[in-house]
């Protein structure tokens, strides 16, 4: 596999977030990316890979999500394929985030997340398999987190 | 993940370590509710050594808001990592929840 790349297999496993952390780690390593950038990748994948696991099998067998990323010039490319039932993240409503804390929901905070945090997204549906194919636009270390 | 309490003044100051996520969290969970079982209604949530935060960990800290406001008690960040802080703000937690940088600021805010 080119350097520049790289692909893995997940079971629908919670304890897999753990090899999801050390797999991004070492490839953002590697290739020198920024540490904001795999923090946010990070969370991108875990959202999907957690929302996949929690809502994504209607039986008890094991299941492989595969991930696989590339670094091409100023962003990372990153897809994601489960056998799960279908799922669009894109046709998902968005948060209320303005309304006072009583009646906030918890709910599509996680796929909000993916959104805010991904610069493009799309998805489409393959035979039996979700396909969720993200753009991320790696950070600049001159730019600040502002507080 | 590590979770570790301390009593101030009959305020709960609960200091987590490591990742909050979908493994992690409901340990983080239950902590919590046993703290607010046993009486605590002002809680510190001490993140300067919590290194990720994922949609898991923030519903357990909606939840507890909640709670707490709920009960006339109050729930307040402190020391957050900027990558950590930047979740919350995207999520739009920083509107209702105070954050501030130290415990000692914390302990001011209630």
């Amino acid at each position: 596999m080119p350097k520049n790349m790289i692909s893995f297999k997940l079971s629908n496993h919670l304890s897999e977030l753990d090899t999801l952390r050390e797999k991004l780690e070492q490839f953002g390593t590697r290739l020198g990316i920024p540490e904001k950038t795999i923090f946010e990748v990070n969370l991108i994948i875990d959202e999907l890979f957690s929302n996949i696991v929690s809502c994504g099998f209607r039986d008890n067998g094991i299941h492989w999500v595969t991930i696989n990323i590339s670094h091409q010039e100023d962003a990372l490319h990153i897809r994601v394929e489960d056998d799960g039932v279908p799922f669009n993240p894109k046709a998902t409503q968005k948060p209320d985030l303005e309304c006072p804390m009583e009646e906030r929901r918890i709910g599509g905070l996680g796929i909000h997340l993916v959104t805010e945090l991904s610069d493009k997204i799309s998805y489409y549906r393959e035979g039996d398999r979700n396909i969720l194919v993200l753009e991320k636009k790696i950070a600049e270390d001159s730019i600040q987190i502002e507080k | 993940m590590e979770i570790q309490e301390k009593k101030l003044n009959g305020t709960s100051i609960i200091r987590v370590d490591g990742r909050l996520d979908s493994k992690t969290s409901p340990e983080f969970e239950e902590k919590i509710s046993e703290t607010i079982k046993n009486g605590t209604r002002n809680m510190i949530l001490d993140f300067e050594s919590l290194s990720y935060v994922s949609s898991a960990g923030l519903r357990i800290i909606l939840k507890t808001a909640k709670e707490l406001k709920r009960m006339e008690g109050k729930l307040v960040l402190c020391a957050l990592q900027d990558y950590v802080r930047e979740v919350f703000e995207i999520s739009g937690f920083d509107s209702f929840l105070p954050i501030v940088p130290t415990v000692d600021d914390a302990m001011e805010k209630l």
